[in-house]
C-alpha cells in the first residue's frame, strides 16, 4: 500500500464509525481526536478494523502511534507495505 | 461442541457484548434460559396483547449530536444506527412527596434547576456545587464504597431534598438499601437528571428484534431453553460448560450475565459475604379502556412518590410497601401515535421473604396479590386520579415472579447488593458483565457487555 492508500483506508474506516465524520479541514499533523471528537473506544475499533481487513495485530503500547492521520500513515507503512 | 466466546443470559448485557464481539469474530455463543430474550426488560401475551415488563423508560437519553453521551458511544460500539429506533423523550416526570413537597423534571435540565430554585432556595447553591463537582467526577474509576447519603449531606442542607433527589435513582437502581455507592449515586444522577429519559417506538419486542437481527446478521448464536447447571474448569480456568440436558459446550472464554452469586453457585463456589439484604419489587400493570379515565395525567411520564413522613428505600416487614414507589404512564411519551390502549403501571418495594411464605399456600398467595392490586391501584388513584372504573386487565408480579422468569434471585431486579466493578472473578477466562457489576439500566447494563468485551476479549482473538 502507497503512503496515499493507507490515508485513504484510515479515513475509510473513521468514515465508518461515524459517517458524519468532516475531513475537509483535517489536519493531519494533529490529533484525530480532537479534530474528530473520537473517543477511546472509537480508537479500538480503528485497531480492531485493521486487524479484521489487514490481519494487523497492534499492541496496545502502540496506540499512541494511531494518534494523527500523518502518524497513522508512518506507523502503518512498514507494516503494510505487502498490502 | 467449542465456541471460542460464550455468553450466559440473553438479557441486554449480553447481548450486547454478543453484539460487539460479533462484529469482530461471528463465533459467539448466548446461552438463555428462559425461551425468550431480554432479561430483565422483555414481554409477554395475554388475550393475544403484547405486555412488556420491567421497561419503565429508558435512562440517558441524548441528542445524536452529542456524541460523547453513554447513548451514541453504544450505538457506535455496536455499529446500530438511531434510523432503527425511533427515540421517544418523556414529557415531564415528577418526584411528589405528599404533605412537602414536589420537584418537576424533564429532559431539559433547567427545569428541576428552577424548580430547586423556587422550592428550595436555600439549597440552591449546594445543588449547583453538586452538580459542579459531578461533571469533574469520574465515577468509573474503581474506589470502595463511599455513601452517597453522606455526601449529598455535605452540599444540601436539607433532609427533604436529599431524599427527593436519592428517591428515582435509588427505585431505578439502588441493589442497597437507604443509600447508594458515591459512584453509582453520580452514573444515575447523570443517567436520569443530566441526560433524562426516553423509550424506543413500537414494543420492548421490536427493540429485541432489532438487536437479535443484527446479531445474527453478524454471524452470532444464540440458543434459547439453554439452563446451564455447571460451569467446568480446572485450576484457574474455564473450560465451559454442562447445560441441564447434560450437554457440554467448550469455551476459550466466558462471560456470564446472571449475577455474582449465581454465577459463584455454578462454579460451586461458595456465595459471597452479605452483609445487606437483596430488595425485591412487586409490579403491577393496569391495562385500561381510555374512554372511561380522561382525567389521567397527559402531562407526566413516570412519578416518583413517597407518602410516609420519612422516605425509606429498605426490604419491607410486610408484604410490600405501599407507601413509596414509582408510577410509570407509558403512552406519555413524546411523539408516539395514539393508541387504543392505555396502561398505567406501578412498582413498590416488596418481601421476598414474606412472599415465599405466602407461597406456601397457593390460595393465600394468590389472594395476596389480588389484595396487592387493589392496594397499589387506591394509592395511585390518590396520585392520578381514580382509574378503577377504566380496568379491563391487570396483572401483578412479585418477587417471586420476577424470579421465575428473570432467574434474579429473589427476585432482586438490581441484584446483589455488593457489584464486582471491574467484572473480574479471580478466572483468566471468566468475566462478570450486567447487573452484578453495577452498570444499571438498558444503557449502562449494555455498555457494561461492550466494555468487557472491549477490555477482556478483543485481544484474545
Amino acid at each position: 500500500m502507497t503512503r496515499e492508500d493507507i490515508k485513504t483506508l484510515i479515513l475509510e474506516i473513521i468514515q465508518d464509525i461515524d459517517d458524519e465524520a468532516d475531513f475537509d479541514n483535517l489536519d493531519p499533523g494533529k490529533p484525530l481526536r480532537d479534530q474528530l471528537d473520537l473517543d477511546s473506544m472509537d480508537f479500538l475499533d480503528i485497531v480492531m478494523e485493521l486487524r479484521k481487513r489487514h490481519q494487523l495485530q497492534i499492541p496496545e503500547a502502540d496506540y499512541p502511534h494511531l494518534a494523527t492521520l500523518n502518524s497513522c500513515v508512518d506507523y502503518l507503512e512498514p507494516l503494510l507495505k505487502d498490502a | 461442541m467449542k465456541i471460542p466466546f460464550l455468553i450466559i443470559g440473553g438479557g441486554l448485557s449480553g447481548l450486547a457484548a454478543a453484539i460487539r464481539f460479533a462484529r469482530f469474530n461471528p463465533e459467539v455463543l448466548i446461552l438463555e434460559k428462559h425461551h425468550r430474550i431480554g432479561g430483565l426488560n422483555s414481554y409477554f401475551f395475554r388475550n393475544n396483547q403484547l405486555f412488556e415488563t420491567g421497561l419503565h423508560a429508558i435512562t440517558n437519553y441524548a441528542a445524536a449530536k452529542d456524541r460523547r453521551a453513554p447513548l451514541n458511544r453504544l450505538l457506535r460500539q455496536l455499529k446500530l444506527s438511531r434510523d432503527q429506533f425511533q427515540f421517544h423523550q418523556q414529557i415531564q416526570s415528577e418526584i411528589i412527596f405528599k404533605g412537602c413537597a414536589s420537584l418537576s423534571f424533564s429532559n431539559d435540565f433547567a427545569m428541576i434547576e428552577e424548580e430547586i430554585a423556587r422550592k428550595f432556595p436555600h439549597c440552591q447553591d449546594g445543588f449547583h456545587r453538586l452538580v459542579a463537582f459531578l461533571h469533574s467526577f469520574d465515577p468509573f474509576t474503581i474506589a470502595p464504597f463511599r455513601s452517597a447519603r453522606q455526601f449529598l449531606n455535605r452540599y444540601i442542607p436539607d433532609r427533604l431534598l436529599v431524599d427527593m433527589l436519592l428517591c428515582p435513582l435509588m427505585f431505578y437502581g439502588s441493589s442497597i438499601e437507604e443509600d447508594m455507592d458515591l459512584g453509582q449515586f453520580a452514573i444515575m444522577f447523570r443517567a436520569i437528571f443530566l441526560e433524562g429519559l426516553f423509550r424506543p417506538g413500537g414494543t420492548v419486542k421490536d427493540f429485541l428484534d432489532v438487536l437479535l437481527t443484527h446479531y445474527r446478521a453478524l454471524g452470532g448464536s444464540l440458543r434459547t431453553g439453554a439452563e446451564v447447571s455447571t460451569i467446568l474448569h480446572t485450576g484457574g480456568r474455564i473450560d465451559g460448560v454442562v447445560l441441564a440436558t447434560g450437554e457440554t459446550i467448550l469455551c476459550d472464554c466466558l462471560l456470564s450475565t446472571i449475577g455474582i452469586e449465581e454465577t459463584l453457585s455454578l462454579l460451586g463456589r461458595p456465595p459471597l459475604p452479605q452483609n445487606s439484604p437483596r430488595l425485591g419489587f412487586v409490579e403491577t400493570i393496569f391495562q385500561l379502556q381510555p374512554a372511561l379515565c380522561p382525567q389521567l395525567p397527559e402531562d407526566r411520564t413516570i412519578i416518583f412518590f413517597n407518602n410516609s413522613a420519612t422516605f425509606h428505600y429498605k426490604k419491607p416487614d410486610t408484604a410490600v410497601d405501599f407507601t413509596s414507589g414509582v408510577i410509570c404512564l407509558p403512552q406519555n411519551f413524546a411523539g408516539l401515535p395514539p393508541s387504543t390502549r392505555q396502561e398505567i403501571r406501578s412498582t413498590h418495594l416488596a418481601s421476598y421473604d414474606a412472599w415465599k411464605e405466602l407461597a406456601r399456600d397457593r390460595h393465600e398467595y394468590l389472594a395476596e396479590k389480588g389484595k396487592t392490586a387493589d392496594h397499589s391501584r387506591e394509592v395511585l388513584s390518590a396520585i392520578t386520579g381514580d382509574f378503577s372504573r377504566a380496568i379491563v386487565y391487570h396483572d401483578t408480579f412479585t418477587p417471586l415472579t420476577i424470579e421465575r422468569y428473570t432467574a434474579k434471585k429473589e427476585g432482586a431486579i438490581y441484584g446483589h447488593p455488593q457489584k464486582i466493578k471491574d467484572g473480574v472473578l479471580g478466572c483468566d477466562n471468566l468475566f462478570l458483565a450486567g447487573t452484578d457489576q453495577g452498570f444499571l439500566g438498558i444503557i449502562g447494563s449494555m455498555l457494561s457487555g461492550v466494555s468487557m468485551v472491549n477490555q477482556h476479549m478483543l485481544a484474545r482473538f
